[in-house]
């Protein structure tokens, strides 16, 4: 059953499933285990189809590793071998760590797009089902042009929502005392990518330092030692690798403070009018800002305040998408602007209006104007009023006809003058009369049946779809212009019209069945 | 919608309208009858300023010869922005229903800062800078001298103005400080000087309080302005604060020794120009034998606004021999900084009145009362006629002359406190003299003469009596309007306790308290999990949040809290904390909800709305007191007991109530808003402080939210929050909280109106 080409990563012996001893086979796309004895693998899963591995306590006698997968069903691996059964569940365990990532990415996401297309989309639905389940082209080309399509608009918003990072990641970190003096604290590797995401600084100093200087180990529980991840303490030593982080930290602060507000409305600078000049007002004796005469624990106070400031901003900035680290970039881009930014205060009076407008608007005092509609914008008027028309053996008039002739008559009318010598009798006026009431012999027409009430409903129906398969065919013939591939040139002339063919074929059975069904 | 206010026509530029809003408008226009002063105190997002612009506006348009100008003062240049947005609504209305173009002009006037145009001095950081930048730049003689010497620079939009400007008056419109710069771009002509020339003819003008009540800007900018004004005062619940600032002076060691600088600069200056031009000089020196004269007739002829820091009987006199010629009054400006800095050579704590100071410095070294009253009138003078540049430069040895004339002015209402150190760094000398006014009403008192209507309006203004005495003067209206709701859209609830029965209270006895903290937490905490979107809460003060926060820290609160929502946190650094409101905004705006911690008092608690989702809740930590401490507020609590009968606690609770009131306020700004109020002091529950909140608060203080545990409070708010998500919807409110014209006319909505104005 094993390809040849399957490559082994890791083979594990003496593990046992369901109380059978074997052997656990790492592969480069699968994990499976075989009995002793035994040449065929009696467990196989895809990296791909596992959801997560877990692995049972540290001081527990069984050495287990449980495989869970998708389908919610799961598969326990024990390790026996009593001398190494510790190191190799270990070194099974960070196999499938690296391995399992790569696969989740991967996993079916294609295929999930492309059910969650069919799934919303029921045109599409009956397309591919006219096309390709009638294997009028094949699955691969039917989805080739959707799904670039797809990317593209979906790219940005829909490829892959970004989860924020929640706010109290640090505090899911809380230590726990080992009993012992010590404090351990457990790290995962979300919390690890939200202290990257949120820290650039901390992830720089990461790549800066770990593997040449230090294990990854020392790297956090330096981190964890650090004043940087203690909010409170202020500076300690200059050989703490963190205090540049907080100085780096400090200055992003500094660049995003600099840069000011959008938003004039929350502008605490430009609030007041005229200040009062030095030396007058009652309180002026306003805390002296320098840090000579605060005590350490001020200081260490105000730090905490900054530093609550800056994570739930930079929170907020991993969450919103941007890169995290974009308040240093943007501070270059705009500060160059910022010198005349008096004159770019062309840009800043709209945002100004827009917000002054919104604060002054009392909704409840206007009067409300109905629900906003989306204004039908007709290309053809004519065809919009008229509808397909069954083709009659007369003449075709067009609107414009008929509205000249309405003036015609309206102009005869305004102008008209009886002539009481020439009246009709009064039956022959009653009979006209008669033959221009709805249902009279002059007024048929109107009453004739619409054609979409004349076909029932399923031959509509199938003929929708005939004419849809029919439009993606077409849509894809002329999607092969400019032929400028060899592949587009051979696609033309081979199986397009092979394609064409088939659905004109099915088309024409359609028609004829059509036919039969009516006789 | 037209209106019918007691006879008078009153385009409302909306299809439907408040009850309050009606009778809002009917006590206006009884207080313009009257011409006489109002108090009105009305909810904020009730639409107080449309009503007023509205009423005003019509009362000119019908009467142009009894009211020719509105002056309406604002706080902040984001209100004033506001304002003006809105009469542009109104005009637009105006002409749209009259179908006639508008000839009404009305304009935003604000600081060079903000209107500057000259893109070298427009780009400075600061309104100081751009002030000192821009005078250097048009000063008058400056101007002279660049007739000599054309290289000199120049502000081309100034040249243009003072050439070009005056001759047209602005044409009839509305302009905001984006439309004055606009219109000055275009045509090249300085807004500011263009916005200050033309307030002169202006139909109405917005600006801030301080270009009324600080005598320096006042006596620059407006005292020219008609005396048929209608002034408003927006927001005016501080207003006796901001007269104080208005008036007070400090001095420190610094100060002394740049003035020092300053007078030294003088006297070289003063050399040279007398080697040179020794005719100016002397050209001064008759000016001032001659005597104030202009200023006096001026004055006598109601032409101009008299300033408080110039009385009246100065200016019938000539400035004394003593100080005429400009060496002896350098020579006496130098006795003078000698004594203040003996004085500030000091170890205990000095507390004085206006006449012993003057009576000591009169004996140590023989300085009569009468030069020093014309000190600042006097280096004025010299100032001009030394043709100094930068008068930003010179402002310590203004600020000292200032002191000098106020100082011999006023025997009453001030007080001179003379502090060797902080009282919180003993071992630092740092000697500070506080001449500190401890009077309101010494700044507004100008205004309330000069005018023949002022009208006083604010959310919180509860108790309304307080301000007509520490103002000083007699309204003919005092009212207090209710917020018509046809859903309780507010829900102010008093914890008292934590679910562990301790008492929660920001009393200074207690504030340290382990458990009070702790509950103070969690009842944060529990909040944070039930209420969506935006909370904010308030702290008493500064150091009192920094120590709660750090505790919190210490104790894991706040790392819980952060599961619920990003926390941000008001820091003393203005740009900082701007910071913080924006994001804070930006993370209630995308869903994640957050927490401002903030300060009473504070410039977000004063500036800063937080609409809709922005605030669904506001937490008030404690009652917020003023520091009760400090001897200056002790003097101005004594003067107003003497004064004006008010008791010292009675003051400070209504101080704190009025800011506690302004804080929770900042949550609900509309009828479709809704927010809980959560006041975390069992001393809010007692009659004392209830009373004086404002009453559209009180009214929906019932006995049953007083003094919860921080369970029930919990209780309490979900089931408010889920009944408030529910939709509303206009025809909820229509003819209970919201009026169309012919709900308006029915007789017995009248007759309900009649009842939402409150007598005081």
């Amino acid at each position: 059953m094993a390809a040849l080409s399957e490559e082994v990563l890791l083979v594990v012996k003496r593990v046992r499933q369901r109380k059978q001893d074997g052997t656990l086979y790492l592969m480069a796309e699968r994990i499976a285990w075989g009995p002793e004895g035994k040449d065929r693998f009696t467990v196989s899963h895809l990296y791909a189809d596992i959801r997560c591995q877990k692995i049972s306590p540290d001081g527990k006698a069984k050495i287990q590793l449980q495989l869970v997968l998708h389908t919610g069903e799961s598969t326990n691996l024990h390790f026996s071998n009593e001398s190494t059964a510790l190191k190799d569940r270990d070194a099974a365990k960070d196999l499938l760590q690296q391995l399992l990532p790569k696969f989740k990415k991967r996993a079916n996401k294609e295929l999930e797009e492309k059910n969650r297309m069919l799934q919303e989309d029921p045109v599409l639905f009956q397309l591919y089902k006219d096309l390709v389940v009638c294997q009028v082209i094949s699955a691969e080309e039917f989805w080739a042009n959707r799904l670039s399509i797809n990317n593209v608009d979906h790219s940005l918003s829909n490829n892959k929502q970004e989860v924020g990072i929640s706010a109290a990641f640090l505090a899911d970190i809380r230590p726990q005392t080992d009993g012992c003096n010590g404090l351990r604290y457990n790290l995962t590797s979300d919390i690890i990518e939200s202290i990257f995401r949120t820290y650039p600084a901390v992830k720089q100093k990461y790549g800066e330092n770990v593997p040449h200087n230090m294990t990854e180990k020392e790297f956090w529980t330096r981190f964890f030692q650090s004043h940087y991840f203690h909010r409170d303490r202020i500076n300690t030593g200059l050989q703490d690798i963190f205090s540049e982080c907080a100085k780096q930290d400090e200055k992003g602060l500094k660049s995003m403070v600099f840069q000011g507000v959008k938003n004039p409305m929350v502008d605490l600078l430009s609030l007041e009018d005229k200040s009062l000049d030095e030396g007058y007002g009652s309180n002026s004796t306003a805390p002296s800002t320098s840090n000579t005469n605060k005590t350490v624990k001020e200081n260490s106070n105000s730090a905490i305040i900054k530093r609550f400031n800056h994570h739930s901003t930079m929170v907020l900035a991993a969450g919103s998408g941007k890169k995290a680290d974009a308040p240093n970039g943007q501070a270059c881009e705009t500060s160059s602007t910022d010198g005349n930014s008096r004159d770019s205060d062309f840009f800043q009076p709209p945002i100004k209006k827009v917000k002054i407008q919104d604060v002054i608007e009392y909704e409840d005092l206007h009067r409300e104007n109905g629900k906003k509609t989306v204004a039908l914008n007709l290309k053809k008027s004519d065809r919009y009023s008229h509808g397909p028309v069954p083709l009659l053996p007369q003449q075709y008039t067009t609107s414009q006809d008929i509205v000249n002739s309405v003036n015609c008559i309206k102009q005869e009318i305004a102008s008209y003058k009886p002539c009481l010598t020439q009246v009709m009798s009064s039956s022959t006026a009653s009979c006209a009369i008669a033959a221009l009431s709805p249902g009279g012999v002059l007024m048929q027409a109107l009453a004739q049946q619409a054609i979409n009430q004349m076909v029932p409903n399923d031959v509509q129906g199938e003929l929708k779809h005939l004419y849809t398969a029919a439009g993606e065919l077409l849509r894809h013939f002329w999607s092969c212009f400019p032929v400028n591939t060899l592949f587009l040139e051979e696609k033309l002339t081979g199986h397009l019209e092979d394609m064409f063919q088939m659905a004109y074929n099915k088309f024409h059975a359609w028609q004829t069945r059509r036919m039969m069904r009516k006789t | 919608m037209k209106l019918n206010i007691e006879g008078l026509l009153v385009y409302f530029p909306y299809d439907y309208i408040y009850p309050e809003q009606y009778s809002y408008m009917l006590e206006l226009k009884r207080t313009l009858d009257a011409k006489g002063h109002g108090v009105l105190e009305m909810p904020s997002g009730t639409g107080k300023t449309i009503s007023l612009l509205s009423l005003i506006v019509a009362y000119q348009r019908e009467y142009p010869l009894e009211v020719t100008k509105l002056i309406y003062c604002s706080r902040t240049v984001p209100e004033i922005e506001k304002v003006v947005e809105e009469l542009r609504k109104l005009m637009e209305f105006y002409s749209k229903e009259t179908g006639e173009k508008n000839n009404i002009l009305a304009l935003a006037l604000s600081s060079r800062k903000n209107l500057c145009v000259h893109p070298e001095v427009s780009s400075l950081r600061f309104g100081k800078e751009v002030d000192g930048k821009c005078h250097s730049l048009t000063a008058s003689y400056i101007r002279a001298q660049r007739h000599s010497n054309p290289s000199l620079p120049s502000c081309r939009f100034y040249e243009e103005f003072d050439a070009m400007g005056k001759q047209v008056p602005l044409p009839a419109g509305v302009y905001n400080l984006d439309d004055l710069k606009e219109f000055g771009r275009r045509k090249g002509w300085c807004p500011y000087y263009l916005a200050r020339y033309s307030i002169l003819h202006a139909n109405i003008i917005v600006y801030s309080y301080h270009y009324l009540l600080d005598p320096k800007i006042a006596d620059l900018v407006s005292k020219e302005l008609s005396k048929k004004s209608v002034v408003v005062f927006d927001e005016a619940h501080n207003i006796d604060n901001v007269c104080i600032d208005s008036m007070s002076v400090n001095i420190t060691r610094r100060t002394l020794d740049r003035s020092q600088a300053n007078v030294e600069t003088l006297q070289n200056t003063i050399l040279k120009i007398k080697e040179t031009d020794a005719a100016k000089l002397k050209e001064e020196y008759r000016r001032l034998v001659e005597g104030l004269k202009e200023a006096n007739v001026a004055r006598e002829t109601d032409i101009y606004m008299s300033n408080p820091v110039l009385p009246d009987e100065i200016l019938q006199e000539a400035v004394p021999g003593s100080i005429r010629t400009a060496e002896h009054f350098v020579g006496f400006m130098k006795r003078f900084l000698e004594y203040l800095k003996a004085r500030l050579r000091i170890h205990h704590v000095v507390q004085e009145s206006a006449p012993q100071f003057l009576k000591d410095i009169f004996e140590k070294v023989c300085i009569d009362r009468k030069p020093l009253r014309f000190c600042a009138e006097r280096l004025r003078s010299l100032l001009r006629t030394l043709e100094i540049a930068d008068i930003a430069d010179f402002s310590a040895i203004t600020l000292i002359s200032n002191f000098a004339t106020l100082v011999s002015t006023y025997s009453k209402g001030f007080t001179i406190i003379i502090e060797p150190f902080e009282d919180r760094t003993p071992t630092i000398a740092n000697p500070v003299l506080h001449f500190s006014c401890m009077d309101p009403s010494i700044a507004i008192k100008p205004v309330f003469e000069r005018f023949q209507s002022v009208i006083i309006t604010s959310g919180t203004l509860s108790p309304l009596d307080i301000y007509p005495r520490i103002l000083d003067f007699r309204p003919v209206t005092v009212a207090s309007f209710t917020m018509t709701l046809a859903r309780t859209c507010l829900c102010p609830l008093v914890v008292g306790r934590g679910n562990d029965q301790v008492a929660m209270t920001s009393k200074f006895e207690t504030r340290e308290d382990f458990a009070v903290i702790r509950n103070y937490g969690n009842l944060l905490l529990e909040m944070s999990a039930i209420v969506p979107d935006g909370i904010v809460a308030f702290f008493t003060s500064y150091t009192y949040m920094e120590n709660i926060v750090a505790s919190w820290y210490e104790q894991g609160i706040l790392e819980n809290v952060q599961r619920n929502k990003l926390i941000f946190i008001e820091t003393p650094d203005a740009a900082e904390t701007s910071m913080a409101l924006e994001k804070y905004q930006e993370a209630c705006e995308n869903g994640r909800g957050a927490i401002l911690l903030s300060v009473a008092r504070g410039k977000v608690s004063e500036g800063i709305d937080f609409v809709h989702h922005f605030g669904r809740a506001v937490i008030m930590f404690g009652v917020p007191y003023v520091y009760t401490q400090s001897r200056i507020l002790k003097a101005r609590l004594e003067y107003l007991r003497d004064q004006f009968q008010i008791r010292e606690n009675d003051f400070l609770t209504f101080d704190a109530m009025r800011h506690a009131a302004q804080c929770v306020g900042r949550a609900i700004r509309g009828k479709t808003d809704y927010g809980l109020m959560i006041f975390a002091d069992k001393r809010y529950a007692r009659a004392d402080k209830r009373g004086k909140l404002p009453r559209w608060i009180q009214e929906h203080l019932t006995d049953g939210s007083l003094n919860l545990t921080i369970d029930e409070t919990v209780q309490l708010s979900k089931h408010f929050l889920r009944q408030m998500a529910q939709p509303f919807r206009q025809e909820d409110q229509l003819g209970l909280s919201l009026l169309t014209l012919e709900q308006l006319q029915s007789e017995d909505m009248l007759q309900k109106i009649a009842q939402i104005a409150h007598q005081a």
